[in-house]
């Protein structure tokens, strides 16, 4: 599903390039469930956010699904990453003005889903997170718990084939760590959607298949998960 | 989509209240000052094109060359308008017509002194009124005949039809009603309450019938069949005196009707603009307000993109484009700009009062005008539009990596353009001061310039009536000073402030034969410069019955003709050898803005026109007011008093600076105060921006002052690049408006200083509303979330 080869990414300063990615080649196909771990400043944000089209490589070759990423152009961009790539933030980044139904509504008045379709999709997805009850809350009224929930709800709601989560328990007490985690893995198993994470935790590390430990933006390991949980 | 976008702008709106309103605030001040200019506009260029064949039509000019310059005037001989007729092609219609002049009515006991003219039925072809009763093609032929205006009609016949009725005209002719016309409309060159023929015009003025191309006396207006003529016409005017008369002056020239009003100023026989320039500056007012207005919107909306980052780095991470966030961001500012425009609806109701109150004229939202909605609803879309634009582009360019990583520097590339922003609302601002500082040095310059006389306590009031006759003229005199509410009376031929007759055929000693100077002339009775507080130079007044062949003369008119020693000089005026008897000095009779004409003044008893009173100072001034109403009832009861405060009429020639003092000085207000709301927003910006730095430097022992300072000093540095650019500016544009005057003030430092005072001042006090908020917080609050 997507292949990376020869992936770098640097900010030259001043002449002196500081250098994020080297050489990050990988392959990641569909189904599987990755954490990327590593220490602060090792690249895997910047690693996602490259998964996720947020940001372009420097050098590299980018398929998505067969596509060249890096050249599309920026409409055909667009359209691939509606079509399949769902974003969930550490600092959930809900839209505040937003009831929570909109936040979840929004992704497909992007993708322009039809009015009665977008209405019975997110009731499915609301009645799925058992939060019927709060559809017309604001973000700032829900714990954080709930609000991460909200924003996997709206990952969810386009029908993405993979989910990009940096971080997504980071801001979040251990009990609701779990449930989040816990989804995470269902969502993997029961419903094949391809989840890639960022994590500090070997705990939500280990919910998935396989790690890629990155080093000072070079991939150390790559290992397969044995089971356990 | 759009519903949701509308939905969320409405919060947005509502959870930053303070922005909405200083944003709401903004536009509809812009909006609404730019409304009712434009309204002010549209009034003044809608002048004389209700007629239907309005740009057919045009008035006959009259170019009169003297030594120094080419005087033009509107006036024209009664037998121009049939030789235009006969002799010139293409002419549809030609009609000679009186000016408009206050004349008693009556019906019964209703009397009232209203506007009248008198003209001839082609006068109706070419300025067609609307006719409420009555044929337009049989008015104005019977000698004894009258159209009313629909007031007109109402005030003397109640709701009785007037038609075949009769009124009483100067307590003289009885007139009989043809027709009823509908008012005539504010924005007319014209205006009149009656309208009589010519016919009873030359019944009343005998020397009518036989004047000649020698005297101008009347308005001539012509339509052609078709503007394709107008070359050929014009051309044609242009000899039209001397073809008639070997000793007529000058050349007639035809000037469209729908010009008249704007551009009625003439410079060596060429129209050379006039109200117009007024006009123009009001427009590039209107806009640039507006603009301010939007510059303001601009800066608040872009000040807040820290927090709006956030949003748009979510929406282009859950799939926006780009497009549909400047959709989203557009939608709030076209909502912003029609809320502005809902409360500029009630401001330019408001103000206009005021305005019509101030401009002596009467403005009103047309709301059956499409025209007025198609300006307002384009105005509140373009502003919309403006204002929303720089935001929109900048808003949606953020990359949504940076900001969702919670870049703190998002914003401070457009620090800059925001910077500029203000200093362009600056800039307009501190010009707006500087002029309307200098426009009321000018003002207060020509006001308190010596005028000649003494115009306070002086009343005066038409001649008419009872009045005519020389002998109540007489009793009026006795009976005023005896009664001790007036200390002298005079009478003159014209209104003190009024224009009157002037002649370029004055011969005196060592005349060269090719001097054309332009003399004033008027009739004056005794006691004139000691009714006036004038002053003689040398020489004596007019004395009783013995002065029919003596005259006084002004300064100015001895300087024009070099006379050495002029009491005894015999001059030649009006076909008769005169001994000059005074010389007076000049006294302001035109206008104030320009060295006195030449004048010569005569005693002639028929032709007083206007009583002059000198109030008694040591009376009470409203108890001798009454006094004199009282005695001017009782000696001439058939007509209503009619008196005037000298100093008022006189007042009334700064009109037009008036106007444009107080104009400027509203509309500069609102300059200044938009550009404060400007200013508010850039400091909550940058107050934002260095929360941290701030806190800092508090950490490490910064006082309150030493924050202040730092804040504030960035702020003093725009407002004094504003100034600089608006110094130059000003300059010349105040430089080119006092330039009409021949009569002006230098241009002092004073209203450079003054700006420069008042902006920083205004600025410093409203970029510390902010930073004394800063200033005092809280550094942990800052720090702690780093």
């Amino acid at each position: 599903m997507i292949e990376l080869k020869n992936i770098e990414k640097y900010y030259a300063n001043k002449g002196v390039k500081s250098y994020i990615l080297r050489h990050v080649t990988t392959s990641i196909k569909q189904g599987e469930f990755v954490s990327i771990m590593g220490p602060s400043g090792a690249g895997k944000s910047t690693l996602l956010n490259i998964l996720g089209m947020l940001e372009e490589p420097t050098y590299g070759q980018y398929e998505f699904m067969g596509e060249d990423v890096v050249s599309l152009n920026e409409r055909k961009r667009i359209e691939l990453y509606r079509n399949h790539i769902g974003f969930v933030f550490q600092a959930y980044h809900l839209i505040d003005e937003m009831t929570v139904a909109e936040n979840i509504e929004a992704p497909l008045l992007y993708k322009k889903v039809p009015g009665s379709e977008r209405k019975s999709r997110v009731a499915d997805i609301l009645d799925r997170f058992n939060m019927v009850a709060k559809s017309d809350l604001f973000p700032n009224q829900l714990s954080g718990g709930q609000q991460q929930l909200v924003g996997i709800a709206r990952a969810l709601v386009a029908q993405p084939s993979i989910i990009l989560a940096d971080e997504p328990t980071g801001n979040l007490q251990s009990t609701q760590a779990l449930q989040i985690m816990d989804l995470f893995k269902k969502l993997n198993e029961e419903e094949g959607i391809t989840i890639v994470q960022v994590t500090h935790s070997e705990v939500n590390a280990a919910y998935g298949s396989r790690i890629l430990h990155l080093l000072d933006g070079v991939i150390k390991e790559d290992v397969v998960v044995q089971q356990t949980v | 989509m759009f519903k949701l976008n509308l939905k969320i702008a409405l919060r947005n709106l509502w959870k930053n209240k303070v922005y909405t309103l200083i944003n709401v605030g903004g536009l509809a001040i812009g909006l609404a000052s730019c409304m009712v200019l434009l309204i002010y506009i549209a009034y003044e260029w809608s002048y004389d094109k209700q007629f239907k064949n309005y740009d057919k039509t045009y008035v006959v000019y009259n170019n009169s060359k003297a030594n120094t310059q080419v005087f033009s005037w509107a006036w024209t001989p009664g037998l121009m308008a049939n030789e235009v007729k006969e002799k010139i092609p293409g002419v549809a219609y030609a009609s000679h017509s009186t000016y408009p002049n206050d004349q008693l009515i009556s019906n019964g006991e209703k009397k009232f002194k209203k506007s009248a003219v008198y003209s001839e039925p082609s006068f109706l072809k070419i300025l067609d009124y609307k006719f409420i009763k009555g044929n337009p093609d049989k008015v104005l032929r019977e000698v004894n005949s009258v159209v009313l205006t629909e007031t007109m009609a109402k005030n003397l016949f109640g709701d009785e039809d007037p038609i075949n009725r009769s009124v009483k005209f100067n307590n003289k002719y009885i007139l009989k009603v043809e027709a009823v016309i509908e008012d005539i409309p504010a924005n007319n060159s014209i205006r009149f309450d009656f309208l009589m023929p010519w016919a009873l015009y030359a019944d009343q003025n005998p020397w009518v019938k036989n004047a000649g191309w020698g005297g101008n006396f009347c308005l001539t207006l012509v339509q052609l069949q078709d503007n394709s003529f107008f070359e050929k016409a014009n051309g044609l005017m242009k000899g039209i005196y001397s073809r008639n008369s070997k000793d007529a002056m000058g050349e007639a020239l035809l000037h469209p009707l729908a010009k008249w009003h704007l551009y009625s100023d003439f410079d060596n026989g060429k129209s050379v603009g006039g109200k117009i320039d007024q006009i123009k500056i009001f427009f590039i007012l209107a806009f640039c307000i507006l603009l301010i207005a939007c510059v303001n919107f601009m800066n608040l909306s872009t000040a807040r993109s820290e927090k709006r980052g956030k949003e748009v780095g979510v929406r282009k991470a859950i799939g926006s484009s780009r497009k549909s966030l400047i959709g989203q961001f557009m939608t709030e500012s076209m909502l912003l700009a029609i809320m502005g425009m809902v409360i500029s609806f009630v401001l330019i109701e408001v103000s206009l009062p005021y305005f019509n109150g101030l401009l002596n004229i009467q403005l009103a939202i047309n709301y059956h005008d499409w025209k007025f909605w198609v300006a307002l609803l384009s105005l509140t879309l373009t502003t919309g539009f403006i204002a929303g634009s720089y935001p929109a582009f900048y808003l949606s360019s953020f990359e949504p990596v940076k900001v969702l990583k919670g870049a703190s520097n998002i914003g401070s590339s457009s620090l800059s353009v925001r910077k500029i922003l203000v200093v362009f609302q600056f800039s307009f601002a501190t010009c707006l001061i500087i002029c309307t500082a200098v426009i009321y040095q000018q003002l207060n310059y020509i006001k308190n310039k010596p005028i000649g006389y003494n115009n306070g306590g002086l009343i005066e009031m038409p001649a008419q009536g009872n009045f005519v006759n020389s002998e109540k003229l007489d009793l009026l005199k006795d009976q005023l000073v005896k009664s001790g509410a007036a200390t002298s009376i005079t009478y003159f031929s014209t209104p003190l402030g009024d224009e009157g007759n002037n002649t370029f055929s004055v011969g005196w000693p060592g005349k060269n034969v090719n001097d054309k100077v332009l003399f004033n002339y008027r009739s004056a009775g005794y006691d004139f410069t000691k009714t006036l507080g004038a002053q003689m130079v040398s020489g004596r007044e007019f004395l009783r019955k013995a002065d029919s062949l003596n005259v006084i003369v002004n300064e100015a008119a001895i300087k024009v003709m070099g006379l050495k020693q002029p009491i005894g000089a015999k001059i030649d005026f009006e076909g008769a050898k005169v001994t000059i008897i005074g010389v007076m000095k000049n006294v302001v009779t035109e206008s104030p803005y320009q060295t006195s004409k030449p004048m010569i003044i005569y005693n002639r008893a028929e032709e007083f026109s206007n009583i002059i009173i000198r109030l008694n100072p040591s009376q009470n001034l409203s108890a001798s007011v009454d006094r004199i109403d009282e005695i001017v009832k009782a000696l001439n009861p058939d007509f209503p008093i009619d008196r005037r405060f000298v100093a008022d009429t006189y007042e009334y020639k700064f009109q037009n600076e008036k106007l444009l003092g107080t104009l400027s000085n509203w509309f500069g207000g609102f300059a200044i105060f938009i550009s404060c709301l400007g200013l508010l927003g850039l400091a909550l910006f940058i107050a934002e921006q260095r929360k941290k730095e701030i806190s800092i430097r508090k950490v490490l022992g910064a006082s309150t002052a030493n924050i202040l300072t730092l804040l504030n000093k960035d702020f003093v540095k725009l407002v004094s690049i504003a100034n600089l650019i608006a110094f130059p500016l000003a300059y010349i544009v105040i430089n080119k408006w006092l330039s009409a005057y021949e009569f002006r003030v230098s241009i002092s430092a004073l209203p450079f200083a003054i700006a420069a005072v008042l902006s920083l001042i205004i600025a410093i006090l409203t970029v510390s509303v902010q930073s004394v908020k800063v200033a005092k917080s809280n550094p942990i609050d800052a720090l702690k979330y780093e």
